[in-house]
């Protein structure tokens, strides 16, 4: 029996690992709600929304941009307008429109509502912005978010300005955030998989040949902005409603950043890397955490070097690019191939999978022990 | 191979999280006797053992850091001589520290991994208010009282609730020192108005003083924004000039950027007196040199040189540990923050309880501190102090009077 089953492509495994597992996990901290590791869970799932997002605008249609905090902003602040009471906001926002100020809407549309303000400033922005390429492209996303913060500070009576909008219900808990991330990443992973995904790959790859091949690139342009831009916005929503105080400090430059580098470690050409980036942003740092508050390692007694973890993760970065520069997931999309396929589900009652799984651990043995010898 | 490898690594790292956070109460430190407590839910955590674990959040990194280090450095301070002084009714205090990274996001989950993981009873710290709200969210929903050393926005209780308390004034009381001061003391009828619109911190400054110095029957001639981080005012300095000089400018900006407001205002030939709020109790004196020296007024928490037992202590102190004076007002409210934490806890006797403490906050009345003295109520959770209004001379801030 000489087959070449590796153990990743053994249904049953894929399902215990990528689902079971996980799935258990998220259990676990729903029953938990207030506590820190919930807390970090929710965070990376944002942050996967996030990148996920930006992925298919960076890695897919290979336009740079850095602009995710500024649709961020967007999301955040308008989703917010419309969960809050109206007492509050006649308060904090005395300037908003009269039915702004009373409409109270369930969480799930006012994301949507957020999302699809964001994908609007996209798609008008997105004329002047489908103009530049490569790196002037970055640089005009930028600006956007140098505009986004403008407004937001200096308009007082519609966004109470730097003081920024308190006092936000906390609606981002592990099912709600896990659900947005579900729906976003199967979305986009339809997207990318439809004749318009490919031929934004299309356009990445050589955006002659694709225009030759009869796609407008204008409008695939800015239809993938504003798609990837209406994910930001409800990832910058599920942001406000998990950190109940923003203002427009909350969506700068770091903000972007942040997003661009997880996009980067995960891998920007796949939306499984976004996964793995989110999660890797969000878990490591705080292992390298108890290192910078003076870690006792027997009886030695490190000082605290505060600032450490940063460099650390700059260190690592800087690898990253230089040895694997198509990010830790490389080009496989397996966790959403393995989410999103049937085959998964069903092995659980085909006898094939269970013996493929058998043949996936023994074909791992076999490679250790040549390997070894 | 490689990528399954990765995703397996990825996948361990969280479990391995995840066995910490189940761990509870006794995950960050290796003091078997570290106060084992309750999981933290509507404040039933309470100190059993004889260690008395308190957190502290401080920017220690980022734009923040140059208040939240000085800050952490003296909160740290106080913890060491507590202890060195036989600690809180015979219990040790350990202080856990987290950076907030100048991030509201981190900030909050700071606080929840102080909560969760190191099991503290209190927390102190941060020194401006977006990230006083995140924390403080955190806090309250957890029943853990929250002292903000640095954090002056006056509506922070009320927003975050009962658990939140500050250690500075409000930003109102502030403004309206430098309101009263300008217009009683020196006899300023005119004022210019500068405000860096990209903090809370700043335009909350610049609307209480406005408020006050109209109120006293003064005017505004003129209202100019910036936002941090444009280090060229020469649109604004044209402008003020175009409309002629005032009695005195009030400059609202943030640390980072006094020294660059008063070096290009002095240099373009503006001569009124400048003042300004805490955020000025800073490095004045980089770009500016001895152009800071001209007429430059600072209204802040306290001053180097109140010949005050408390406050001489507490420079003395500092300087002995670090080697260096108090950077600058923020450094005083860490160990104030720190300060009222002690007596709260102090106050507990062997029932030291979250809410306990928190109730003790509220009952503190006339507490001397470096920074003056602290009295809350139930209702009131921002202290009422007197102001000290500074000139800097001589590249130091010399006391000229309390309002």
């Amino acid at each position: 029996m000489k087959t070449n089953v590796k153990l990743r492509d053994c249904n049953l495994f894929r399902l215990v690992c990528f689902i079971i597992i996980p799935l258990l996990f998220l259990v676990f901290c729903a029953l938990q709600p207030k506590s820190y590791i919930t807390g970090l869970v929710i965070t990376a799932g944002i942050y996967i929304v996030l990148c996920a997002s930006l992925n298919l605008i960076n890695g897919f249609s290979g336009m740079f941009s850095m602009g995710h905090a500024a649709f961020m902003a967007i999301g955040a602040y308008l989703s917010a307008f419309l969960t809050l009471s109206a007492n509050v906001k006649m308060n904090m926002t005395p300037g908003l429109p009269g039915w702004l100020i009373h409409a109270q809407l369930p969480f799930g549309v006012a994301l949507i509502i957020g999302g699809l303000a964001a994908a609007l400033v996209a798609v008008i922005i997105g004329f002047p912005v489908v103009r530049t390429k490569g790196h002037y492209l970055s640089v005009v996303t930028l600006a956007l978010i140098v505009v986004v913060r403008a407004v937001i500070d200096n308009q007082d009576k519609l966004t109470s300005g730097s003081r920024g909008l308190k006092g936000i219900p906390t609606k981002s808990t592990i099912l709600t955030v896990y659900i947005v991330v579900i729906i976003t990443l199967f979305l986009l992973y339809r997207i990318v998989r439809s004749d318009y995904g490919r031929g934004l790959v299309a356009m990445r790859d050589d955006p002659t040949a694709a225009q030759t091949l009869g796609i407008n690139l204008v409008k695939k342009k800015i239809s993938c902005f504003a798609i990837s831009a209406f994910f930001a916005g409800v990832g910058g929503g599920l942001w406000a409603h998990y950190l109940t105080a923003i203002s427009g400090a909350s969506f700068y430059f770091t903000k972007s950043f942040d997003i661009v580098e997880m996009s980067i470690i995960g891998g920007m050409f796949t939306l499984s890397g976004s996964i793995l980036g989110a999660l890797f942003y969000t878990v490591v740092p705080e292992f390298l955490a108890p290192l910078e508050n003076g870690l006792r390692i027997g009886g030695l007694q490190l000082p605290s070097m505060f600032g450490l973890s940063n460099i650390i993760m700059a260190l690592f970065l800087i690898f990253l690019i230089i040895f694997r520069r198509q990010g830790l997931m490389g080009r496989s999309e397996l966790l959403l191939d393995s989410w999103f396929s049937k085959d998964t589900y069903l092995a659980l009652f085909r006898k094939k999978d269970y013996a493929r799984l058998a043949e996936g651990f023994l074909n791992l043995f076999r490679r250790k022990k040549k390997a070894e010898s | 191979m490689k990528k399954i490898a990765t995703l397996l690594l990825a996948l361990a790292m969280v479990f391995a999280l995840a066995a910490c956070g189940a761990g509870g109460g006794n995950g960050g430190t290796d003091d078997a006797s570290a106060a084992p407590t309750e999981e933290a839910n509507g404040g039933g955590a309470a100190v059993t053992g004889d260690v008395i674990k308190i957190g502290g959040i401080f920017n220690v990194t980022g734009d923040q850091s140059s208040i939240d280090a000085p800050a952490q450095k003296a909160f740290a301070l106080a913890v060491d001589e507590i202890n060195a002084n036989g600690g809180i009714n015979g219990r040790k205090v350990e202080a856990v520290f987290y950076d907030g990274q100048t991030d509201t996001a981190v900030c909050a989950s700071d606080a929840k991994k102080l909560i969760d993981n190191d099991g503290v009873i209190a927390i102190g710290g941060l020194s401006d208010s977006d990230y006083a709200y995140a924390a403080g969210a955190v806090a309250q929903e957890a029943g853990i009282p929250i002292v903000f050393s640095g954090a002056t926005t006056p509506d922070i209780p009320d927003v975050v609730g009962n658990c939140a308390f500050m250690t500075a004034f409000g930003d109102d009381v502030c403004a309206h020192a430098a309101a009263e001061y300008l217009y009683n003391e020196m006899g300023a009828r005119t004022v210019y108005v500068l405000t860096d619109t990209s903090m809370s911190y700043t335009s909350n400054l610049s609307a209480y003083f406005v408020e006050r110095f109209k109120e006293l029957g003064g005017e505004v001639t003129l209202e100019d924004h910036f936002s941090s981080g444009d280090y060229d005012f020469s649109a604004q300095i044209q402008r003020y000039l175009a409309t002629g000089e005032t009695d005195a400018m009030f400059m609202s900006t943030g640390p980072d950027d006094a020294s660059t407001v008063i070096e290009q205002y002095r240099s373009a030939g503006a001569t009124a007196p400048m003042i300004s709020g805490d955020g000025w109790d800073a490095d004045l004196w980089g770009v500016a040199g001895d152009l800071a020296n001209k007429d430059v007024y600072v209204c802040t928490h306290y001053s180097t040189g109140d010949t005050s037992e408390t406050v001489q202590h507490f420079i003395a102190a500092y300087t002995e540990k670090y080697g260096i004076a108090p950077e600058n007002a923020f450094a005083a409210l860490g160990y104030d923050c720190a300060q009222i934490l002690f007596k709260a806890i102090e106050a507990c006797g062997d029932d030291i309880t979250a809410e306990n403490i928190r109730t003790n906050i509220e009952a503190i009345n006339g507490l001397v501190c470096t920074t003056g003295t602290i009295s809350y109520t139930a209702d009131n959770h921002v202290p009422d102090k007197t102001v000290v209004v500074t000139q800097s001379v001589d590249g130091a801030l010399k006391f000229i009077t309390n309002i």
